[in-house]
């Protein structure tokens, strides 16, 4: 379980993120998940580049397998980062394809 | 000063579900022992080279844990730095014997891995990430996934190319009586295997192994002479690396270790790299010096760097990561006790004909440590 308040302290981060396109710069799809992420699998994770230059690595949502491409372009979305049986749910960043 | 290798050992690397931590640091630990024919109260220090007894087994505070099994209560200490613990805790000992405080010490790299959950592993191993690594559900070989393809679209570096490497060194391994497997695959076998991160398979990545290997270092006899031993260290993240088609670290930290030790790319005759995925060691050819950028996939393809055909420079003689096993901080610790066998010429099957000059690259995360380490006959 991810502390709640290291949950609480990472908003103002995630708070920046927001919104932000980019493009994806070198992607994967995860069929072997860590155990956070087992009801998720498989799903892609790429590096983006963000339109002022910072690279991020991040889950990409709501996609299909046309946007698997280096090149595709992304916008930042909150979302729930993973399922967890108690204590607070974690958002954070994800990507999805424009 | 001159800083030797006079002991080496390791245990036999696998699924050791019978036997402890403890058992396979007491091996590894009374194994150094006989091969460097010394009392052990001689050692002055232990170094003790772990990553996942914590996160996984609930025991910290390894460095009295582990000398207590020795039967000696000496100044001891525990090193972790991903799966280049081994290599950094070669290091710490090294500048320790320069500094004059100790004149002989162990060191030892020890991993339990198969009793726990694959995903529990994985989920553990990522403490070697960064947090936004981890809060987007990648893994390590999702993380090489991503180097493996830039590798493919920069430099026309084909699937085939990959499997090579994991081809190359289960040829090795199955040479090693030490080593986790000892079955020859083709690069059908690998092609065939399932995918665990795209685009590569379940054959194209290390195993998760059990294991522990031990040195004894000295500056007050003559061995195997430890000519450089070098660390950089990078982002922890890939995203924030300017170039994902090699690890900046390898480079700068063995550009310092061929300068200290007055030796270069092409006088190395053997090297163990750490191909914890088929495209580490294609970076790692590359980034050591040995090829070009864009070059060493082919050439491993080509088997010029496999034992028998190989023209001088042999890699990953002892199996690699991939063949040998890879109980993470024991790695590093081994990678330098084969090279110590390749150059007291005592490698038995695999030995590399001639050898005098060896190097050792080990490597943490997915490239934030580097450890490079030559060593000379």
């Amino acid at each position: 379980m991810i502390s709640p308040v290291k949950i609480w302290r990472n908003q103002k981060k995630v708070a920046g993120l927001v919104g932000k396109t980019g493009k994806i710069v070198a992607f994967t799809r995860v069929r072997v998940p860590p155990s956070d992420f087992m009801s998720q699998a498989p799903y892609p994770v790429a590096v983006i580049e963000l339109a002022d230059g910072t690279r991020i690595t991040a889950q990409l949502v709501d996609w299909e397998e046309k946007h698997l491409k280096t090149g595709q372009e992304v916008q930042t979305v909150i979302r729930k980062v993973f399922e967890t049986g108690d204590g607070v749910i974690p958002y954070g960043i994800k990507v999805k394809p424009l | 000063m001159n800083i030797s290798i006079i002991g080496a050992a390791t245990t036999k690397f696998g699924e050791l579900w019978e036997v402890s931590p403890r058992q396979l640091a007491r091996e590894a630990m009374f194994g150094v022992l006989a091969d460097a024919n010394i009392e052990k109260k001689k050692v002055q220090a232990l170094f003790v080279a772990n990553m996942l007894a914590g996160p996984l087994g609930g025991q910290q505070h390894l460095g009295p844990f582990f000398a207590e099994e020795l039967g000696l209560h000496v100044p001891a200490f525990t090193i972790e730095g991903a799966c280049a613990s081994g290599g950094l805790a070669v290091h710490a000992a090294v500048n320790a014997l320069r500094s004059g405080q100790y004149e002989t010490v162990i060191v030892l790299g020890v991993e339990k891995m198969t009793d726990h959950k694959p995903e529990d592993v994985a989920a553990a191993l990522m403490g070697a990430g960064s947090d936004e690594e981890r809060l987007s559900g990648a893994t390590f070989p999702g993380l090489y996934a991503m180097l493996a393809r830039s590798h493919v679209e920069k430099f026309g570096t084909t699937v085939e190319e990959l499997a090579a490497v994991s081809v190359k060194n289960h040829f090795h391994a199955s040479l090693n009586g030490y080593a986790q497997f000892h079955n020859i695959l083709t690069i059908d076998d690998v092609m065939r295997s399932s995918k665990v991160a795209d685009p590569l398979k379940l054959l194209e990545c290390s195993p998760i192994s059990d294991g522990a290997a031990a040195l004894i270092i000295t500056s007050a006899k003559r061995g195997i002479r430890i000519l450089a031993s070098e660390v950089a260290t990078d982002t922890l993240g890939v995203a924030q690396r300017k170039s994902l088609v090699e690890l900046s670290a390898t480079k700068r930290a063995s550009t310092r270790a061929y300068q200290k030790a007055g030796i270069a790319p092409k006088d190395i005759d053997v090297a163990e790299v750490h191909d914890c995925f088929t495209i580490a060691e294609i970076l790692a050819m590359e980034d050591l010096g040995f090829y070009k950028k864009g070059k060493a996939a082919s050439a491993i393809m080509k088997r010029e760097t496999q034992l028998g055909t190989a023209k001088r420079l042999v890699v990953n003689p002892s199996g690699g990561l991939k063949g040998c096993g890879h109980p993470v901080a024991a790695t590093g610790v081994k990678q330098i006790v084969e090279i110590v066998q390749q150059l007291r010429r005592s490698a038995g099957k695999r030995q590399v004909k001639g050898a005098r000059v060896g190097l050792a690259q080990n490597v943490g995360g997915s490239g934030a440590t580097a450890v490079i380490h030559i060593l000379k006959l």
